[in-house]
C-alpha cells in the first residue's frame, strides 16, 4: 500500500488560507490503512482546522467526507453535486489521489493535506516499513522474496557488502541487513544457487525517464 | 464566563452508575457534561476535539489504575489518544491541559464525584476555551 503522512497543521493553514469554503477530503483505502488520511484523521484535521478559524475568527466553512478512493474516478464522480459548495478542496489522499481529483475538476484547487511516503507494508500496530520501490522489474524471485532494492540501504544486488554485523546493517543498525535476510531464505529453500548469478545494474531507463509510467490491460477496458 | 467541562469516563470508575451520573448532572448543571464509555480504549482522539470545538472548555479522560483494565490495555491506548488529541489541539494554539487523562493509581478508589470535582477544580482554572471567543458554543 501507499503509507503517508499528515503535512503540519500550520503548512495546511497557510496552504488554505485563502479559501472560505474548504472540502476535507478523505481516502478510505491504503491512507486509511496507514492511519494518516481516514475517515477518523479526516474527521481530527477537519475539527481542529474549524477550532483554529473560530479562534482567529475567520468566516470559512470547513465540511468533510471521505471516498472510497481518491484515486478511481468512479469514486470521485460521487463530488459531482456537491462541489458547487467549495472553493477548495483539501485532500488527504495520496499524491496519487491528489492528482486524481485535481484532474477530474479543473476550476477547484485541490491542496495536498498529506506527505506521501513509500509502498510498504503494516509490519505491526502503528508500525509501517517500506519495502518495494515500484521499480517495474520484480526481482524477487532471486532474492527469495526480499527486495535489496527497497530493504538494503546500499540497495546492493550483489551482497552482501562487509558491514552486515549480527545480522544487522551497518548503515542503520536498527534494520536487519536485508542481504542476510536473503541468505537466510534462500537457504531455507535451498536455492542459494539462485546467487550464483551476478546481477547487473538495473537498466533504470527502461522505466524512468519517459515521464510517468502507465500500465494497459486490454481485458479489463471497456 | 462560565466554563463547560467534559468528562468520559469507564464505566468501571467506582461509583459511576446512572445515578450517579444523574446526581453530578443535578449538582453542577450545564458546567459538566458526563459520557460514560464501557472501557476509556473506546475513546478516540477525533472524540476529544469534537467536544473542544463544540462545547466544552476542556476534555478530560478518567480511566481505571494501570494494569487493571477489563480489556487488558484500553487504558494504555486511551492515554496514547488523549496524547494525540494534545498535538492536534497545541498545534493551533490551545493549551494541552484542555485534554487531559485521570489515570487512577492502584489502590485509589476514589469515587467519580471525588474525582470530577478535582479536575472541575483544575480546568476551572483555566482562561475560557478561546474557540468561543467569538462564537456561540454549539450545545
Amino acid at each position: 500500500m501507499i503509507t503517508a503522512e499528515q503535512k503540519p497543521i500550520d503548512e495546511i493553514r497557510k496552504m488554505i488560507a485563502p479559501y472560505k469554503r474548504i472540502l476535507v477530503l478523505g481516502c478510505a483505502s491504503c491512507v486509511a490503512e496507514c492511519a494518516a488520511g481516514g475517515e477518523k484523521e479526516t474527521a481530527m484535521l477537519a475539527s481542529t482546522l474549524r477550532m483554529a478559524a473560530r479562534m482567529n475568527q475567520e468566516d470559512v466553512v470547513i465540511q468533510e467526507k471521505t471516498l472510497e478512493r481518491q484515486c478511481v474516478k468512479d469514486f470521485v464522480i460521487l463530488l459531482d453535486d456537491i462541489l458547487d459548495n467549495y472553493d477548495a478542496i483539501l485532500s488527504l489522499g495520496c499524491g496519487a489521489g491528489v492528482q486524481a481529483v485535481a484532474d477530474m475538476y479543473e476550476d477547484i484547487p485541490v491542496i495536498p493535506a498529506l506527505n506521501t511516503e513509500f509502498i510498504g507494508e503494516t509490519k505491526d500496530q502503528g508500525l509501517w516499513v517500506e519495502n518495494c520501490l515500484g521499480c517495474g522489474d520484480c526481482m524477487l524471485y532471486y532474492f527469495g522474496g526480499v527486495c535489496p532494492l527497497a530493504r538494503c540501504s546500499k540497495h546492493l544486488l550483489n551482497g552482501p557488502c562487509g558491514g552486515s554485523k549480527d545480522g544487522r546493517c551497518e548503515v542503520n543498525p536498527d534494520i536487519p541487513c536485508a542481504w542476510q535476510l536473503i541468505i537466510d531464505r534462500l537457504s531455507r529453500f535451498n536455492a542459494l544457487d539462485r546467487l550464483e548469478e551476478i546481477y547487473p545494474p538495473k537498466d533504470w531507463s527502461k522505466k524512468q525517464g519517459k515521464g510517468p509510467r502507465k500500465i494497459i490491460r486490454e481485458d479489463q477496458q471497456k | 464566563m462560565e466554563r463547560v467541562i467534559a468528562f468520559f469516563y469507564c464505566q468501571n470508575t467506582p461509583s459511576s452508575t446512572e445515578t450517579d451520573r444523574q446526581m453530578l448532572e443535578k449538582k453542577y448543571g450545564k458546567n459538566i457534561r458526563l459520557f460514560p464509555i464501557p472501557c476509556s480504549g473506546r475513546l478516540e482522539p477525533v472524540h476529544i476535539l469534537r467536544a473542544l470545538e463544540s462545547f466544552t472548555d476542556a476534555a478530560y479522560l478518567i480511566t481505571c489504575p494501570e494494569g487493571t483494565c477489563r480489556y487488558f490495555e484500553g487504558n494504555l491506548r486511551a492515554r496514547k489518544r488523549v496524547i494525540r488529541a494534545q498535538q492536534f489541539i497545541t498545534a493551533i494554539g490551545l493549551e494541552k491541559e484542555r485534554a487531559g487523562i485521570y489515570m487512577r493509581s492502584a489502590g485509589n478508589t476514589k469515587k467519580l464525584s471525588e474525582i470530577v470535582e478535582e479536575l472541575f477544580e483544575i480546568a476551572s482554572k483555566l482562561p475560557p476555551s478561546p474557540v468561543f471567543r467569538y462564537s456561540e458554543r454549539e450545545v
